[in-house]
């Protein structure tokens, strides 16, 4: 190391040890089993000390300040443990110019991951593509699928319902060849569009109706449909414990039970559609008046209705792991708010009528149906 | 209303005066619910604990903020903390929320032989099958079964280092096989034929690979891939794993939990169950199963502390154990079935049937996915 190097690198050091408290900055932590604690939750910005030289060790931490810590905490760990941060994917995509976009087929509106592909409902063509996530390669379309619905990857498949009468479910094994898709029920009673998994059962929603479908060893699987408590149900979700739909002739959220009758009714707004769950709570795009209804999965209550200056027509919805992105159909938006606090993150083009969303766990996904093309956000 | 979503055109006019926001607004203090809180530079942070679920307030309407809080309330909101964090998995991000409930909604991979340990490098999943000895690789996103490699005799235990694929062979003269998975498949490599007897599960603590074998523990140093073999002490070691610090080896013939030195020396033994065999670790402790006493002894890494011994949940000859960032599943190679146990606090999850004649054993995590070595029926089984 040159002289003058040394020697500054050595006034360096000498301004951060002068900087040195007992324990770190701290003068007034001397406990040395507690002080490599102090110091995580310092390094790891969830505290900052009661001033920059004293951590007051003995004081009582007040709910107020605790809620500070916790908050902090969660965020400091999420953001860590996020995909995007070891990929050094900090960025929030500012424009359409931005994307990365990959061709499909005719008027894709749905779409979903499986964690190495996309899987697009190409509802234009009756037929599903699939896009490598990792480099959006364009792999291979399957054919067959009328009127196709929401994606579900589930059971080492990819099943898809068909809005036809009497509803469809196919299925797509993603370790065969490219092909026709299996129809497994053609007896839904309604057209289906909306697609969920419990476990154990299948669950497909719409025409005015739920349909629960039970896997078999052969086709065709078994159907149970439901038609009592739902006036035009759209989409589905599971939270771990229960199937949630949504209703847009009831703009209601409805959380039913194992036998698909109604347990409970929520009011979100006008025409709900793609819910998500964040593992707390289920986020509902309201497309008209616009808006975002933010749902306690536990109890059903209302937590916020979440509004904006350019919301003009919600209607797809993911979660990243830290983050819910709605689609904007009107706006040709989409829209991000942070989870934890649903605190909003801005609104941003992505082209034309953007319609579903997924994350593959790294990066979001949206569908746009006009130019038949899916974009890496 | 020109989406032409199907399900949407019919009820827009009629339902458009129905936005309801009155539950939400009637929730509006001055934080929030909270009509305590009026500091704004706190109300964020009390607004993110509660939409988090961490904290319901005091009241429906209240947060108290100026109240100090107690250790107990303080473990609740600390374990709500850590519960919150861990559902935002990757799971969450692909919206599978589920627990596979019954052998009909598995994805299975049908392979040319039975199956027997496995484990995944984040990509595909290696299988040992030892019945034709070789070594499967099937692709986790999608179940394809890509390739299988030859030439590994009595196929044992799997590991992923090094950016290869170890496998040992089960033989009197122990072996270690190595395969690159950046060349098109083949016979695998031996690497080394002077392991200790019939060495089956294996590990690696950076630098070198350590097997458990028949009465005795080897280690391997890569480059010559030297072999020292440490017998004393042992009587039938059969799990390894390493926690970041330590190499732990269960002996099942002795009922124990060896936690060992660099040199394969015992530095602690702690008291497990007969049959202590394949075991994982979550990050703070580690599980060990236990087949001759059908539970699950949970221990403190860092001290050695037994935490619990689990019974119940299904368990019937609990073979091996993995974990997948949240949850702990055991395969109950005597029942056909396996186990769950939430591992942040050990509550149990359920028991769900993987098939008549299964006879689960090996069981690794993609990070997504608990993939399960089917031995009965010749499959591998996303779950």
């Amino acid at each position: 190391m040159p002289a003058a190097v040394a020697l500054a690198a050595a006034a360096l050091l000498g301004a951060a040890t002068g900087s040195f408290g007992v324990c770190g900055p701290f003068a007034d932590v001397n406990d040395p089993t507690f002080c490599p604690y102090v110091l995580e939750i310092l390094y790891f910005g969830i505290t900052t000390g009661t001033t920059p030289t004293t951590y007051s060790p003995s004081d009582g931490v007040s709910r107020l300040q605790m809620a500070a810590f916790l908050s902090r905490t969660v965020d400091g760990v999420a953001r860590r443990k996020a995909p995007r941060a070891s990929l050094r994917q900090t960025w929030t995509t500012q424009n359409a110019l931005a994307l990365a976009q990959t061709s499909v087929g005719r008027t894709p509106k749905f779409l979903e991951a499986d964690g190495m592909d996309v899987w697009v409902s190409n509802t234009g063509e009756s037929s599903i593509s699939r896009v490598r996530s990792a480099n959006g390669n364009y792999l291979e379309t399957w054919t067959g699928a009328d009127s196709p619905g929401r994606v579900l990857v589930a059971m080492g498949r990819v099943l898809v319902p068909g809005a036809t009468l009497p509803g469809r479910l196919y299925s797509i094994d993603p370790a065969g060849s490219a092909g026709v898709v299996t129809t497994v029920a053609s007896n839904i009673g309604q057209p289906a569009e909306g697609i969920t998994f419990d476990g154990g059962r299948v669950w497909t929603v719409g025409g005015g109706a739920v349909a629960i479908i039970t896997p078999q060893a052969a086709v065709p699987w078994t159907v149970t449909t439901i038609t009592t408590g739902f006036d035009l149900p759209v989409a589905a979700l599971y939270d771990g414990s229960n199937v949630w739909v949504t209703d847009d002739g009831l703009n209601r959220l409805l959380k039913v039970n194992s036998a698909g009758a109604v347990l409970q009714s929520v009011t979100v707004g006008t025409l709900p559609e793609q819910p998500t769950f964040d593992g707390t709570n289920i986020w509902v795009p309201n497309f008209d008046p616009p808006s975002v209804s933010v749902v306690r999965a536990s109890s059903g209550a209302v937590l916020a209705t979440l509004t904006g200056s350019g919301l003009l027509g919600p209607v797809g919805s993911a979660f990243d792991g830290t983050r819910v992105l709605v689609t904007d159909f009107t706006a040709s938006k989409v829209w991000l708010w942070k989870a934890a606090d649903l605190t909003p993150l801005g609104s941003f083009p992505v082209g034309s009528g953007p319609q579903g969303a997924c994350s593959d766990g790294v990066r979001f996904w949206i569908a746009l149906p006009d130019s038949g093309k899916i974009a890496r956000f | 209303m020109k989406r032409g979503t199907p399900g949407i055109l019919g009820s827009a006019g009629a339902a458009a005066a129905a936005l309801a926001i009155g539950a939400s607004a009637s929730l509006l203090g001055l934080c929030g619910p909270f009509t305590d809180v009026s500091d704004p530079v706190f109300c964020p942070f009390v607004l993110e604990v509660f939409y988090l679920g961490i904290t319901t307030g005091t009241t429906p309407t209240t947060y108290d903020p100026s109240s100090y809080v107690t250790r107990l309330q303080m473990a609740t909101f600390l374990s709500r903390t850590v519960d919150g964090v861990l559902k935002r998995s990757r799971r969450a991000a692909l919206r599978q929320y589920w627990t596979t409930q019954n052998p009909d909604a598995l994805g299975v991979t049908t392979l040319a032989s039975n199956p027997s340990r496995l484990e995944s490098d984040g990509l595909d999943i290696w299988i040992a099958t030892p019945s034709n000895s070789s070594v499967s690789r099937v692709r986790a996103g999608s179940g394809n079964l890509l390739s299988t490699w030859t030439g590994a005799t009595s196929p044992g235990g799997v590991l992923i280092a090094m950016g290869r694929v170890f496998v040992t062979g089960t033989l009197a003269l122990g072996r270690l096989y190595s395969i690159d998975p950046s060349t098109p498949a083949g016979a695998v490599q031996t690497l080394t034929s002077n392991l200790g007897s019939n060495p089956g599960s294996l590990t690696f603590d950076g630098g070198r690979i350590w097997t458990a074998n028949v009465a005795s523990v080897s280690i391997v140093t890569p480059g010559a891939w030297t072999v020292t073999t440490v017998t004393a002490g042992f009587t039938n070691p059969f799990g390894t794993l390493f926690d970041g610090a330590n190499v732990w080896v269960t002996d099942a013939g002795a009922a124990r939990l060896y936690k060992l030195d660099a040199a394969g020396g015992i530095l602690q033994t702690v008291t497990a169950g007969g049959g202590a065999s394949n075991p994982a670790f979550d990050g703070t402790n580690i599980w060990v199963p236990n087949a001759d006493e059908n539970d699950i002894t949970v221990l403190r890494a860092s001290t050695g502390a037994v935490l619990k011994t689990l019974t119940g949940n299904g368990l019937s000859l609990p073979d091996t154990i993995a974990f997948d960032g949240e949850r702990m599943l055991v395969t109950n190679n005597g029942a056909g079935s396996v186990s769950l146990w939430k591992a942040a606090d050990l509550t149990p999850v359920g028991s769900f049937s993987t098939g008549f004649s299964s006879s689960p054993l090996g069981v690794c995590s993609d990070g997504i996915h608990f993939w399960i070595a089917l031995n009965g029926t010749g499959k591998v089984a996303r779950f």
